[in-house]
């Protein structure tokens, strides 16, 4: 092979675990790096500007002035540009900061925080809140994406060792159920059940147990190990292709409609109690116009109506 | 001639295909608990079996694909570049 394929990455909004996701490639990080050269790695390398490379790997979303900046240095140092994660993608978790202001932020965490006592909102030497929580695409052009909470390492790789050796990357529209191992049957469970109530079955499906689970409606970048453990899946790796880009497709209308025809739940009464944890079930990908956007996507409405019962005493 | 296929790895079984399917396209494999493509022929290519699989297991290949007017083209569009 002739010269090395420079490599840029850059985390912005985000825990870091994607970095992590890159480095759990163990031994196999070695085929990677034998083709490709690291130069700017907040993790690897300490070098405080972007120098030129080909392919530049951004996690995380934009959350302020600082990521801003970032992101805009890599895309004039990069050829192309992945957005790796679901931050990046989809705006992640910190996305779901969209559902309250800056100052009801501040206040919770610096000055009326439960845990700790502070009483001084940082603000010297700290990049200043951005509005909202934006996903990369929305300040530059991105080339590729691939969500996941981290991309499963074998994603990454596949993805990866396809753009050094200028191959398409295997790619698959397939939910978390297509790698799930329980089964999918109907039965007579007749109300929706919190995850610490009951011990599920091992090898029937959260969803014919009266579980809500994302795995249908959740793109597999992970290869399902939570619910192969387990524990049902919250949606980290964002939503599947369909209910992205179709409007009459939704998280919580296409579980209903699964779960009404697995169990004698009623599809509106799973709607109903998506809507009222749509701060969790929502929280990976509300922050991307292709979810937020939508026009039956109504989370300020439902936390209002959630909230207002819940101060009256009723059931959330 | 429209192609369907259940990626049979993917099935987890639920028979949602079969329920759905106007054209009774699918069978169902009791000993190994999947669906399976018995009437490919049949096929109308409506792809209700693909939006409600569980799995995203189901595929059709030369259907007609009707675009929707309210579909939002530029986010549909950045889909193709998903790794």
């Amino acid at each position: 092979m002739s010269a090395k394929i420079a490599i840029n990455t850059e985390w912005l909004s985000v825990c870091g675990g994607c970095h992590v996701g890159i480095v759990d490639l163990h031994e196999k990080i070695l085929d990677v790096l034998g083709a490709a050269e690291i130069r700017h790695c907040p993790v690897l390398t300490d070098i405080k500007g972007y120098p030129e490379a080909d392919v530049g790997i951004i996690t995380g979303a934009i959350r302020n002035e600082h990521d801003r900046h970032a992101a805009e240095a890599m895309r004039k140092a990069c050829k192309l540009v992945i957005g790796l994660g679901t931050c990046a993608v989809y705006g992640g978790l910190p996305g779901a900061g969209m559902v309250h202001t800056r100052e009801e932020i501040f206040d919770t965490v610096y000055l009326h925080n439960r845990t700790t006592k502070t009483d001084i909102i940082p603000s010297d030497g700290v990049s200043p809140l951005e509005k909202m929580v934006t996903p990369l695409d929305e300040v530059i052009d991105v080339d590729l994406y691939l969500p996941g909470c981290p991309p499963a390492s074998s994603f990454i790789f596949d993805g990866l060792l396809a753009l050094v050796e200028g191959k398409t990357p295997r790619t698959s529209d397939e939910s978390v159920c297509g790698r799930c191992r329980r089964k999918m049957t109907k039965t007579d469970v007749d109300r929706i059940k919190q995850t610490y109530e009951d011990l599920p079955d091992p090898d029937i499906c959260f969803l014919s147990q009266g579980y809500i689970c994302l795995g249908s409606v959740t793109l597999d970048r992970c290869l399902s190990p939570c619910t192969r453990m387990g524990v049902t899946c919250t949606g980290c790796a964002g939503p599947t292709l369909q209910v992205l880009t179709e409007p009459n497709r939704d998280i919580r209308t296409e579980v209903g409609e699964r779960m009404a025809r697995l169990t004698k739940i009623e599809k509106d009464t799973v709607i109903r109690a998506i809507e009222r944890g749509a701060k969790t079930h929502y929280a990976y990908a509300m922050a991307t116009k292709m979810i937020g956007g939508k026009p039956t996507f109504l989370i300020n409405q439902w936390i209002a109506e959630t909230e207002t019962v819940g101060a009256e005493g009723g059931a959330a | 001639m429209i192609g369907i296929a259940i990626h049979e790895e993917s099935c987890r079984g639920c028979s949602m295909c079969i329920d759905v399917c106007p054209t009774f396209v699918f069978g169902m494999d009791e000993t190994a608990g999947k669906a399976s493509v018995k009437e490919a022929a049949d096929c109308v290519g409506c792809l209700s079996c693909a939006y409600l699989c569980p799995s995203g297991a189901i595929t059709h290949t030369d259907y007609h694909a009707v675009m929707n007017f309210y579909r939002d083209l530029d986010f549909s569009q950045r889909v193709a570049r998903f790794l």
